[in-house]
């Protein structure tokens, strides 16, 4: 009975890093990045190849959250000279990039069959005691990043990234240059979605390009503005009600059993799209809004 | 003449799609011109229209033409209805959030017509023609009947733009807002008028993209990322841009696909806009940026 919420609390941490790490980019900074499953696809397929290797997990999530995180410099020299909007068509293409080169590139990814057999971290522990296990490392990665965002946002830093989302005329007019904090913190976000991906595939134990859809960047989007952007207990609050609804959603088949399992899909769609709607018109800070925003 | 047939096929098979990815690239464009966002839930509207399409070809005793009609009629209604419940009142706000209710938008209404319709493709019917060939070079009529609706839709669409009392309030609005209400432009008006543009052009993408392949609920979204690709290459809020480059892009993601290969030919359109990104941020044939 325990393993259920088990599973749904190892996800949700999965997914609450991926959603500070956006929430570090768009909720601080102002980047509108709609590319970020692209970095959670590169940290799940690196950290995978390591352990299919044969190199401990822990190498493994090491390097490819190191691996995001570099590969978001040059995105980031890219985005110094976009404005907003272009930002978000080029970080969603580069997304699609990334996917379709998982996909061509069966060499090393296995293509569209994807990799499987993914060994998961303290199965020496037995089953029921190894998931458990697995959920601390999880929550205790998500506890790490909200302190280090907490410390990040209250830092000169953090002052500095912020008054690059809210005027950036002005940060520039004191002699800072919004271009280089802007990819800095595209590169930390980032690192953190490919933190999240290595967990991702040591969770599942098997990985396509199937599971690295632009849908997931909405997922993210919509957990983070529910939540509240720009804080951050809201990024942690929006991806526990995102999954608490994913996996809601399937009990909602007992109460309507004419609902086949294909349309739910459809009405989990059409619930996230009328969320984001709905909050647009009428809560755009989201459940906890932050204090010091207009 | 003969080793370069294979080419000349490739490059028309282009054009077509190029034709496609032109028209909503134009409604993205002018959506950006006029509305100041750019609008994810085209793709999706050109879904809409095609099932539309479908419906109303079964409805009208095959007549692709009825389909086409009502498919028009339909998407235009949708457009100024999502206009005038979500994105005039979001028109205040910042741009990211009339982008993310649009994005919203596109699931609603992608999840809407899977709900009801399921996944299974659906076929806009219409009659089958042998090629025409010229020493190698193979036309399908269809796709001249394609090429020539595009054609004809987007010289309906710029003359409204640009030779009617209509197009020129329209632009005025595009150049400045509160300077054309000033002159007694009825904004109002106007972006239900545009709105109806970018609602009808949708459909029409939608349906010819019907009649070259096949129905799917992704149709429209997978043509999102090139029709913003063009958008963008040819300078968002530039009309003519928008369809030079459409049909740029078309006919250069053909003509690769034999040394790319399929996946990589899709990638083509991306790099593209990454390139010309950094090259020329305000687009081939947009102006720099003015500070408004």
């Amino acid at each position: 009975m325990l393993a259920y919420p088990v599973a749904i609390g190892t996800v949700a941490g999965i997914y609450a890093l991926l959603t500070l790490g956006l929430n570090l980019q768009y909720g601080f900074t102002g980047l509108l990045n709609f590319g970020h499953v692209a970095f959670f696809a590169i940290g799940a397929y690196v950290s995978a190849l390591f352990a299919l290797a044969g190199y401990p997990a822990a190498l493994g999530l090491a390097v490819g959250t190191v691996v995001a995180f570099c590969l978001a410099y040059p995105l980031g020299l890219l985005c110094l000279r976009l404005r907003a909007d272009y930002l978000a068509i080029v970080t969603l293409s580069f997304s699609e990039i990334v996917r379709l080169v998982i996909v061509s590139e069966d060499w090393a990814t296995q293509g569209t069959r994807g990799l499987a057999g993914i060994p998961r971290p303290f199965s020496g522990l037995g089953s029921g005691t190894a998931e458990v296990a697995y959920l601390l490392l999880v929550l205790g990665m998500v506890a790490v990043a909200a302190l280090l965002t907490w410390r990040l946002a209250h830092s000169p830093f953090g002052r500095l990234i912020q008054a690059v989302r809210d005027e950036e005329d002005a940060v520039r007019s004191l002699g800072k240059d919004p271009a280089q904090v802007k990819v800095k913190v595209l590169m930390l976000g980032s690192g953190l979605a490919g933190l999240a991906g290595g967990l991702y595939a040591h969770y599942v134990t098997f990985i396509s390009p199937e599971q690295f859809l632009p849908i997931i960047t909405f997922y993210v989007w919509i957990a983070m503005i529910m939540g509240g952007s720009g804080t951050i207990l809201g990024p942690l609050l929006g991806s526990g009600l995102l999954l608490l609804f994913l996996e809601g959603s399937r009990f909602l088949r007992d109460v309507a059993p004419f609902v086949s399992e294909v349309q739910m899909a459809s009405v989990r769609l059409a619930v996230v799209g009328l969320a984001l709607v709905l909050f647009m018109l009428y809560r755009p800070q989201g459940l906890v809004a932050a204090r010091n925003r207009a | 003449m003969l080793a370069l047939a294979p080419y000349l096929n490739l490059a028309i098979s282009g054009a077509v799609q190029g034709l496609v990815i032109a028209l909503a690239a134009l409604a993205i464009s002018l959506c950006f011109a006029i509305a100041r966002f750019p609008n994810a839930a085209i793709g999706d509207m050109m879904t809409f229209g095609a099932y539309v399409g479908v419906g109303g070809q079964a409805l009208a005793a095959g007549s692709i033409v009825g389909g086409g009609i009502a498919a028009v009629l339909a998407t235009t209604l949708v457009s100024v209805l999502t206009y005038l419940l979500v994105f005039r009142r979001l028109a205040s706000k910042p741009l990211v959030a009339s982008l993310i209710a649009s994005l919203g938008i596109a699931f609603l209404m992608r999840s809407m017509l899977t709900f009801i319709l399921g996944f299974d493709q659906q076929t806009l019917r219409v009659p089958v023609s042998r090629a025409m060939n010229f020493s190698g070079v193979r036309i399908l009529p269809i796709d001249l009947w394609l090429g020539g609706l595009a054609l004809l839709v987007l010289a309906a669409t710029f003359l409204l733009l640009f030779a009617t009392p209509l197009g020129r309030r329209m632009r005025a609005v595009a150049a400045d807002m509160q300077l054309a209400q000033a002159s007694g432009i009825r904004s109002g008006r106007v972006m239900i008028a545009l709105w109806a543009v970018v609602g009808a052009l949708s459909a029409a993408g939608g349906i010819m993209v019907g009649i070259k392949t096949v129905v799917t609920p992704d149709l429209g979204w997978d043509l999102l990322l090139p029709a913003f690709a063009a958008a963008v290459l040819g300078g968002l809020g530039s009309p003519v841009g928008a369809v030079v480059a459409g049909i740029g892009l078309g006919i250069v993601q053909e003509l690769a696909s034999p040394w790319v290969g399929f996946t990589y030919k899709i990638a083509l359109g991306f790099v593209a806009l990454i390139v010309v990104l950094l090259v020329r941020p305000e687009g081939l044939f947009g102006r720099p940026e003015l500070v408004r």
